[in-house]
């Protein structure tokens, strides 16, 4: 605000002046011209009147000649100030308009209102660096969890949109280079209520200076960014403490592991798709050759993936420089049929059109189709409004990178221990990832359940008495109906972690800082997909996969479900009420106020 | 020689010897104490004012804060002025002048102190 004010203050000192010149002259002039009273009688006016008239007169009000009727030495005068007052407010006023309408103006005022309003927000919220296509979505996808988001982007046409998309809660948007330090302070990043800063530009470079600027100013913020060069991401790896997500890696990583192990994959769309709708069925790839059209930032991840996944492959791309990796699997050539035929389309199992082009990735699915009929298809959609074009060649998978960097943002921020769960599995395969699907499986049957930790954490009412005395709580309390102890939750523990949330008396649930992605453990078989070096404050963790019912917990001790709709509410309850776990484990309703508690004693 | 500067400084120095001159003489004579002089005062230190808007110094800040001192001083003189005569309808008397005066000797001080700030900052530029 101060700013503003100051900008304002000094672009008006001229008019100013002018005016308190203008004023002076003009009642001075009054002051000294003499006048007559009603008897006719010399008369001089005082400073109060001179000024009374002034006012009146300058503002065109014009109540007349007070207090007696001017000589005609005054009425010239008056008529001289008439016309200077009028030049004098028109400047004045015409100045106001204009700095309005200045640009420098209306930023600064923006920026002023902006800052305040940051400052005054008492809620968790989100900085979204870069509101691209995936920015968008993302910011969209988190408005419907309630996050409040303050947005900043360099390019106010691409802000323009927000204005007339229905967010849930208008966020706070900022025209200004996020890479700049003084921008991202502004934005909030260093407020304990800013839970993470999200660098989506679309510019590696941008992201890397956010990122490290964010990690500087507030090491305790999560920093996820998008980032492609491996250079960059090499960087931002050695800083520390920064998510780093590369979409064409993640993505390349998906099609090894819908190779290998299918399961894996299926039980992570599962576990990470809207919840409530219906499961969403993994990609069937086929093993055996593969021809990919496009050898660029998402051919070469994904050429690499199939490598790793044991599958041959051969590559062409028009753009390709022949003296690259000197891989003959690899080569430019003019015309897509060419292009194909040379790969070897006829004994292919698959075709993977990952061109920057829409248009020619359907050529080349519709023409390796021709060439091909039993080829499956695997398809990189660039543009949102070429969907139905892409969804018409019925591909088998589709790389959509908006989707995914969704995708990935959601899980790494709303549940990081779904996260370190997945991870879990991908390090374990099928054999963790087949019971999962099926306990699941048999509890929601093909709903996308919701995810959810339930903490243990003992300074809650309803839990300090269960862990300060009696029998241990078992992970199977957790699963009753507190309404109705007889019937069970329908819910299933994933994954049991020790040591996670950190009981102290002064912690509430409303001021404990969320768990940073960055605290997260990894053992990512998808090195590089999802790197984390340097973890912050990383605790000891123990953790435990699909843990049995009999499960004793501690205080401590984070419980990630799955479950159907309205549960987490209902288990919710135990951490407030302790004569809910006490009937669930006794089958007898305690008594709830202290008389009858007495009395209860007395009676044993 | 900067034009801003000497138009800034003749301001500053005319605010302080028009309100001397207000101020100068006996406190309770209201013969010698004229409103137009007030009235001159008033105009000028509220130049002086508008001219150190939007200076973010800290000598800037300190400037505006002096004249702020002064002008509020001064109209609060001229206030009592016009409560006593035109309000209330009393002719002046040397109780009243006395308050005024008195009002304006504060503003006196205040623009002292923006001309040895302003003297200060011309010794340290030393050009």
């Amino acid at each position: 605000m101060g700013d503003v004010l100051f900008l304002v203050l000094r672009r008006l000192r001229a008019p100013l002046i002018t005016l308190i010149v203008v004023y002076a002259v003009s009642i001075a002039g009054m002051v000294a011209i003499p006048g007559v009273d009603a008897e006719g009688r010399p008369w001089r006016m005082g400073f109060f009147h001179a000024l009374y008239v002034m006012s009146y007169t300058a503002t065109t009000i014009g109540f007349g000649e007070i207090p007696y009727p001017f000589t005609d030495a005054q009425r010239l005068w008056v008529t001289v100030a008439i016309y200077l007052s009028v030049i004098g407010w028109a400047y004045a006023l015409g100045s106001v308009f204009a700095l309005s309408q200045d640009a420098t103006f209306r930023a600064g005022a923006a920026r002023s209102l902006f800052v305040r309003r940051v400052a005054h927000l008492a809620e968790p919220y989100c900085v979204i660096c870069g509101y691209g296509r995936s920015g968008a979505e993302i910011a969209r996808a988190l408005d419907a969890q309630g996050v409040r988001l303050v947005i900043v982007d360099a390019d106010p046409q691409r802000l323009a949109p927000i204005a007339v998309h229905p967010f849930e809660v208008a966020p706070l948007v900022l025209t200004a280079d996020a890479r700049r330090p003084e921008v991202l302070r502004d934005a909030g990043i260093a407020k304990p209520e800013c839970r993470a800063v999200l660098a989506l530009t679309g510019d590696d470079e941008a992201n890397q200076s956010i990122a490290i600027g964010t990690r500087v100013l507030d090491p305790a913020t999560a920093v996820i960014a998008r980032v492609v060069d491996p250079v960059v991401h090499g960087n931002l790896i050695e800083f520390g403490g920064v998510q780093v997500i590369d979409p064409f890696r993640v993505f390349a990583a998906n099609v090894a592991l819908a190779l290998r192990a299918p399961e894996v994959l299926q039980l992570e769309e599962w576990l990470t798709a809207a919840p409530g709708g219906e499961r969403p069925s993994p990609p069937q790839l086929p093993h055996g050759h593969w021809v990919l059209a496009g050898y660029g930032r998402f051919g070469r991840p994904v050429a690499a993936a199939l490598t790793a996944a044991g599958q041959s492959w051969q590559a062409f791309d028009p753009k390709f420089v022949p003296p690259d990796d000197a891989e003959d699997r690899v080569h430019a050539c003019g015309g897509t049929e060419e292009g194909l035929r040379d790969s070897g389309i006829a004994r292919a199992a698959g075709v993977i059109a990952g061109t920057d082009s829409d248009t020619v990735n359907l050529a080349v699915v519709t023409m390796a189709r021709r060439l091909n009929p039993s080829v499956k298809a695997i398809v990189r959609r660039n543009k949102a409004f070429d969907q139905a074009l892409i969804d018409a060649a019925r591909p088998s998978f589709t790389f959509v990178q908006s989707d995914l960097m969704v995708h990935e943002v959601l899980q790494a921020l709303t549940s990081p221990l779904l996260e370190r769960f997945l991870a879990q599995v991908r390090v374990a395969g099928t054999p963790l990832a087949q019971p999962t699907i099926d306990a699941l499986a048999a509890a929601l049957g093909t709903t996308v359940p919701w995810v959810w930790s339930f903490d243990c954490d003992a300074t809650r009412p309803g839990l300090a008495p269960t862990f300060g005395a009696g029998a241990p709580l078992r992970l199977s309390d957790l699963l009753h109906d507190p309404r109705d102890p007889g019937t069970g939750l329908c819910a299933v523990p994933l994954l049991l972690a020790r040591g996670v949330i950190v009981a102290t008396p002064a912690v509430t649930a409303r001021s404990r800082r969320w768990v940073p992605p960055g605290s997260r453990r990894r053992d990512d078989p998808r090195t590089g997909v999802l790197d984390q070096v340097g973890s912050v404050g990383a605790p000891s963790v123990e953790d435990r996969a699909l843990p049995p019912a009999d499960t004793e917990l501690r205080p401590g001790d984070s419980v990630l479900f799955a479950g159907a709709a309205g549960v987490e509410a209902l288990q919710r309850r135990y951490l407030w009420d302790p004569a809910l776990l006490e009937r669930v484990r006794t089958g007898v309703e305690p008594p709830r106020s202290w008389l009858f508690r007495w009395l209860a004693a007395r009676r044993t | 020689m900067n034009r801003e500067k000497v138009v800034f400084g003749f301001f500053i120095i005319l605010a302080c010897t028009l309100n001397f001159g207000f101020f100068v003489g006996e406190i309770d004579r209201p013969e010698l104490h004229h409103p137009g002089e007030l009235f001159a005062a008033i105009v000028v230190n509220l130049i002086a004012l508008v001219l150190k808007f939007g200076d973010r110094t800290h000598i800037g800040a300190t400037h505006l804060a002096t004249s702020l001192a002064a002008c509020l001083q001064l109209l609060s003189a001229a206030l009592v002025w016009t409560g006593s005569v035109y309000v209330a309808g009393d002719p002046m008397d040397g109780e009243t002048m006395a308050t005024i005066v008195s009002l304006s000797g504060g503003a006196l001080v205040a623009n002292l102190i923006s001309v040895t700030l302003l003297i200060g900052e011309t010794l340290r530029q030393s050009r």
